[in-house]
């Protein structure tokens, strides 16, 4: 319970640099985002418009701890104010949007990518030295080492534009009403198969390696060696033995991936012009959106931070020791 | 020089993986340190039609700009070689710096240390890094090499600090500190040099991933587009459409040379990780321990049966 309680703690601590952090970083940079839009509009603004906005985006001229206790305030009401590019729809109705469309294709290639990766892995251990160990880990991980952009520009360009199997971009297709229909199922499906391909092509390669050395490390316990000495099926001694306490770095690992996942996400997202979050916080930049960009940054990293603790919780269910 | 010489030569010796991965990238780094002499256009300058395909004159063809894309590939390798290297230097130095100093020192500092670490090692770093990016505004190779070494130390520095915690407790530094030795010339001389091999792996693996991270974020339009990079090449060929048009060689180049050096850098990667610790080997050194372990089988079933 203790270790619960600390967990939570350090979560809640890094919450709180997030936010900080947010509040931080327009407010020490040269600039603040009302002289980026200043300049966009080739300085032509009225003084009142510029108060205007300062006003809206929380830049007055308070002292710095009064304007950090008002931003803190308005995090917690969940008023993050207007977009500035899609002005005046709140922030939060934005993401609301594309939030479904990132937890779908996240959650989907994080899933695949454990399952697959940690069959890899656990055959290769299990067949140490045969020619799926030689080759299976090095080939996942050559192919993991291309940046994900570039490995969704080549599926793009040759599965989508050249050979023409899958949809050119988006989430699905526009002129179906989105809803329980087969047909708009079906577009969803089709459309979220390249961006997820991608996304497990970068992903794969960790689990084979966590997977495998966790198992080749688990082997060579003496535990084992007295589960062969007791004469019990290697079959039996893989599963109910070795595969148990092998299961525990990958675990450690799934909260490590899901960071990652995040940021595979973005390129994806941007290359196939996917709905999400990622191309919401890219675009965002490029418009510069800043109380968007802002509110794209924060819920990633409250996503990837529950999504931690989420992980942390379950090694306390698996390990028995930490529950003391 | 000799002893250098000689732990190489232990370290390639049937080690495919590692040979192949460093061939990969001397090739691509020698292309790019030759950039100024055998480079066909200025990279700069417009010397053709806009979105030619390759040909004699063009061997890559040319972007939309009408500028050669060879030597753009070649000249724009540099930059991007620099920033991985100096990113992949940044930050095996802080991670050592923090690793050893929290390992070695212990106490509060090494608490201190550590729960800075562990903070910044749940925060998703692209995300980050895009925020940070985005304030600054058009960062130029130098701002990024500094964010990348500057955000990506984290999970070095917690392996530095679990090396150094068993360093520690050996007993060649116990006896440095019953004689009096100096913290420093102890960190110095006793601790780094057994830190070696994994701060090489540490930056092996630290340069890939500031491949990557580079080149994406440049893509994403993050980067200065006036500096040729092959981040801002494939930045390029997006904003001017060149796949709808056709002129798939402008992503072909850059990506291939990034896939390159990213593929040579894991297959690197994963050979110094197998040295370091031979329980995780897979290649054909196997064959021979799999074949004991068959006839030791066979032998202790005939004995059952």
């Amino acid at each position: 319970m203790a270790f619960v309680i600390r967990r939570l703690a350090f979560y809640l601590v890094a919450v709180f640099v997030a936010i900080t952090f947010n509040f931080l970083i327009p407010r020490l940079m040269p600039g603040d985002p009302v002289d980026a839009m200043f300049a966009a509009a080739g300085g032509r603004m009225p003084p009142e418009t510029i108060a205007a906005y300062r006003e809206m985006l929380g830049f007055v001229d308070a002292p710095l701890w009064q304007q950090y206790l008002q931003y803190l305030r308005s995090v917690l009401m969940l008023d993050l104010g207007p977009s500035i590019m899609m002005f005046p729809t709140p922030v939060t109705t934005v993401l609301a949007g594309t939030l479904p469309w990132t937890v779908l294709l996240a959650g989907a290639a994080t899933v695949l990518a454990i399952g697959i990766g940690c069959g890899f892995g656990l055959y290769a251990a299990y067949h140490r030295g045969g020619r799926v160990d030689r080759f299976a880990p090095v080939i996942w991980q050559f192919a993991a080492s291309m940046p994900q952009a570039v490995t969704a520009l080549a599926m793009f360009f040759i599965f989508a534009l050249t050979l023409g199997w899958f949809p050119l971009g988006f989430g699905f297709n526009p002129n179906l009403r989105p809803g329980w229909s087969l047909d708009f199922v079906a577009s969803v499906v089709m459309h979220a198969v390249l961006p997820l391909l991608t996304l497990l092509i970068s992903m794969i390669a960790t689990w084979v390696f966590t997977m495998r050395n966790a198992m080749v490390n688990v082997l060579g316990e003496d535990y084992i060696a007295m589960a062969r000495a007791k004469g019990l099926p290697t079959n039996r001694i893989m599963r109910r033995y070795a595969a148990r306490n092998a299961i525990l770095p990958v675990v450690t690992a799934a909260s490590m991936a899901l960071g990652f996942a995040v940021a595979g996400q973005v390129f994806v997202e941007t290359v196939f012009n996917y709905p999400g979050i990622g191309q919401l916080i890219v675009r965002a930049v490029a418009a510069r959106d800043y109380p968007l960009m802002q509110a794209c940054f924060l819920l990633i990293v409250l996503g990837v931070l529950a999504a931690n603790f989420i992980a942390d919780m379950l090694y306390v269910w698996l390990d028995p020791r930490l529950r003391s | 020089m000799t002893k250098i010489l000689s732990r190489l030569t232990r370290f390639y010796r049937g080690n495919n993986a590692g040979i192949i991965g460093s061939a990969l990238i001397a090739l691509v780094v020698a292309l790019c340190l030759a950039a100024p002499l055998i480079s066909p256009h200025d990279p700069d300058r417009r010397v053709g039609r806009p979105h030619q395909p390759p040909s004699a004159e063009h061997i890559m063809g040319t972007t939309r700009a009408g500028k050669d894309v060879a030597a753009q590939a070649l000249h724009g390798g540099r930059v991007s070689l620099i920033v991985a290297l100096a990113a992949a230097g940044l930050t095996t130095a802080i991670a050592l710096a923090v690793g050893v100093g929290a390992g070695y020192a212990g106490g509060r500092i090494d608490e201190g240390l550590m729960a800075v670490t562990n903070i910044m090692l749940v925060f998703p770093q692209l995300p980050l890094l895009i925020i940070l990016a985005a304030f600054l505004g058009n960062v130029g190779p130098f701002v990024i090499a500094v964010i990348l070494g500057l955000t990506s130390w984290p999970w070095g520095a917690r392996v530095m600090r679990a090396q150094t915690l068993s360093l520690r407790r050996k007993e060649f530094v116990t006896a440095a500190e019953i004689m009096g030795e100096s913290r420093w010339r102890i960190i110095a001389v006793e601790i780094l040099p057994n830190l070696i091999s994994l701060a090489a792996g540490m930056f092996v693996g630290t340069a890939l991933y500031a491949i990557g991270a580079q080149a994406g974020l440049e893509f994403l339009g993050l980067g200065d587009p006036t500096v040729v990079s092959w981040g801002t090449m494939l930045y390029w060929a997006q904003s001017s459409q060149a796949f709808l048009v056709g002129a798939w060689w402008e992503f072909l180049v850059p990506g291939t040379l990034i896939a390159l050096v990213g593929g040579g850098l894991a297959l690197l990667n994963i050979s110094i990780d197998q040295v370091s610790n031979p329980r995780l080997r897979t290649g054909p050194q196997m064959k021979r321990w799999r074949r004991m372990a068959a006839t030791l089988d066979a032998k202790r079933r005939e004995g059952r049966a």
